[in-house]
């Protein structure tokens, strides 16, 4: 995989949870600022997506080649699902739930690069 | 825990009498929001492993395999019935989480006891140790947090019942 690729998407979901984490503790809601770091990342998200589709061939087990993908793929629904069910809400849980689809979407792309260096 | 902001400004609704009915204590809001999205994590993870388990290679071990779809439609329906917090919901989403701390706890003592019939890791296996032992935790918590709405709404309630006096 792409690693520079790798290192901007785990700066930007740790922003995104210091934006959050910030915002629950001033208790803010959903605005600007959050809402464009979370567009970015997911920008960034669809450039792995094609990189990773592009490149998954090279991954030679069928099943692990199979969970990269899904990865690929899954990794994408969880800022829209959080930011979604953020602007819902009206206390600070809002911001938790933000801080939360932040720390996955590292754990998926940081479990993406794991697939990808064991297997290709 | 952290209380709500001040929305004044989007809530016309001000005077206690004309209090909206979202308002009500309910399994999806405040706390729920970020149960339900945990669930509805889980509800992806387990759907996604078990189907990838079962297509690709259910022969190396169906039980765990079986278990990991069972708990996916679990985590399926405990995420709807958290979310939806309506009465019927609410009671299937108890039944959901009591199924899914007695099968964590089951299929945890077992896979202990009889490693050599879980080889492949499933969402339950050791108590859920490959997800942090989140699927250990989220039950309880899930069961504590529908009692406390529960109780929050036999309040709420009680409240109404009073003021209509």
């Amino acid at each position: 995989m792409l690693q520079p690729l790798t290192v901007v998407l785990l700066v930007g979901s740790g922003l995104l949870g210091v934006l959050a984490a910030h915002h629950l503790l001033r208790g803010r809601l959903v605005d600007d600022p959050l809402i464009i770091v979370g567009a970015v990342i997911e920008v960034a998200l669809l450039v792995q997506l094609v990189v990773g589709l592009a490149k998954a061939s090279a991954i030679g087990d069928g099943a692990e080649r199979a969970t990269f993908i899904a990865y690929l793929f899954t990794v994408l629904l969880v800022i829209p699902a959080s930011v979604v069910i953020a602007v819902k809400e009206k206390t600070q849980w809002a911001m938790a739930v933000v801080l939360g689809g932040a720390l996955v979407v590292a754990i998926l792309v940081a479990r993406l690069q794991q697939v990808w260096s064991l297997n290709a | 825990m952290p209380e709500p902001t001040s929305s004044s400004s989007s809530s016309p609704a001000a005077s206690p009498e004309s209090r909206p009915v979202t308002d009500r204590p309910h399994t999806g809001h405040g706390f729920g929001r970020l149960l339900v999205a945990v669930y509805g994590l889980l509800a992806l993870a387990a759907t996604g492993r078990s189907i990838l388990q079962i297509v690709e290679y259910f022969d190396r071990a169906p039980v765990p395999f079986l278990l990991s779809a069972l708990a996916a439609l679990i985590y399926l329906v405990a995420t709807v019935g958290l979310a939806r917090g309506d009465r019927a919901s609410v009671r299937l989403a108890t039944i959901a989480l009591t199924v899914e701390l007695v099968g964590v706890l089951t299929v945890g003592i077992w896979s202990v006891v009889d490693p050599v019939a879980f080889p492949e890791k499933t969402v339950w296996s050791h108590f859920g140790q490959g997800y942090g032992y989140v699927p250990l935790v989220l039950p309880l918590v899930g069961l504590w947090w529908i009692r406390r709405t529960a109780r929050a709404t036999a309040a709420s309630d009680a409240d109404v019942a009073r003021s209509a006096h």
